[in-house]
């Protein structure tokens, strides 16, 4: 989903631009609440930003595609730290991979934090919130929201370049070609990406769960700590 | 540098506590995952490469333009700047784990705000 410079036209590039930066706002403000309410918010901030630099960037083979594909982080991102920080966790991160790894462009920024800033973001944290309010274990939840989240990105990215280059054909079509080139290689990763949210977020909770305020039901909550919920 | 001075007096420093069992196990089965997939795509003559660098070319065949990354880095140094920025990321994500997650004697958590803060 690094789409590189020299692809997007000028106008895209700024749309997509205009998109971020109105979704920087609300991240910046979370940041600011979430930081006066949680002490430990800060270090969590670090932690899952290094984290989706480095995920974000890591490349992993699929044999049956004979190509290599990286997983995005961000729907873990958005469950641990809020889907708006997320945001703008995603935001630095792309720009650094594209500053000192080659990994897509400058005038791309906008249009690549869109696809895996915004979209990966919110669509996990939402797939996440969807589970979670349908009772869902918390493993199913965050498994389906990496790997939701994880295709979604794809897809926007895909979508991205339809927008801008579909010309006389489709849109769809030009959508489905583009993603066509992701896709296959992207599915396995997407499973990937589904057992490392599930697992990651299982840790954590296993050590601390007192860290993770609004992860846990009351109920799991005091199940964890050894009471009965019906007392 | 902070070290957990009750489990180091105690019992000593172990050389592989269950964390580190559990991280070199993911971390090799991952690597066996990535060597299996490199030598059968090797002897199948696959090209192996990014999705992402396909995906940036069908773009420009359709635009007919030219597609570069911001940076270009050429041979080794694209290794050399991902282990660079691997290796200090890992050591931040460590810092930070160990202060959120360690565990620790009770003297030390009340130092454990300080530092979060």
């Amino acid at each position: 989903m690094h789409i590189e410079d020299g692809i997007l036209s000028a106008q895209a590039c700024a749309a997509y631009y205009a998109v971020t930066a109105g979704t920087l706002v609300p991240g910046v403000l979370e940041i600011k609440r979430k930081v006066s309410e949680n002490t430990y918010y800060k270090p969590f901030l670090a932690m899952v930003g290094v984290s989706v630099f480095v995920i974000s960037a890591m490349h992993l083979p699929v044999v049956v595609t004979g190509s290599c594909s990286h997983p995005c982080g961000t729907p873990l991102a958005s469950i641990i730290i809020g889907p708006f920080a997320s945001i703008v966790i995603s935001t630095i991160v792309l720009f650094f991979q594209a500053l000192f790894l080659g990994h897509g462009g400058i005038t791309a920024l906008g249009a690549n934090t869109v696809s895996m800033g915004i979209v990966g973001s919110l669509s996990g944290f939402l797939t996440w919130k969807l589970f979670r309010a349908c009772r869902s274990p918390l493993w199913l939840a965050a498994a389906l929201a990496g790997f939701i989240g994880d295709l979604a990105t794809y897809l926007a990215s895909a979508l991205e370049l339809a927008i801008s280059l579909h010309g006389n054909v489709p849109l769809v079509r030009q959508w489905m070609i583009f993603f066509m080139g992701y896709g296959p290689t992207q599915l396995p990763l997407a499973v990937a990406e589904a057992v490392f949210t599930a697992a990651v977020l299982q840790a954590m909770l296993s050590r601390r769960p007192d860290l993770l305020p609004n992860i846990l039901t009351k109920r799991e909550m005091m199940k964890r700590k050894g009471f009965n919920a019906n007392d | 540098m902070q070290t957990t001075k009750p489990t180091v007096q105690k019992h000593g420093i172990k050389w592989f506590d269950s964390f580190t069992k559990v991280m070199l196990t993911v971390m090799v089965t991952l690597l066996v995952v990535i060597f299996i997939s490199g030598k059968y795509m090797y002897a199948h003559d696959m090209e192996a490469g990014g999705t992402d660098d396909k995906v940036n070319t069908m773009a420009t065949d359709v635009s007919k333009s030219e597609h570069h990354p911001f940076t270009e880095l050429p041979g080794d140094a694209q290794v050399g700047a991902f282990s660079v920025a691997n290796f200090f990321a890992g050591l931040i994500v460590g810092h930070h784990w160990e202060m959120l997650f360690c565990k620790r004697a009770p003297k030390e958590e009340s130092s454990l705000e300080d530092q979060a803060e």
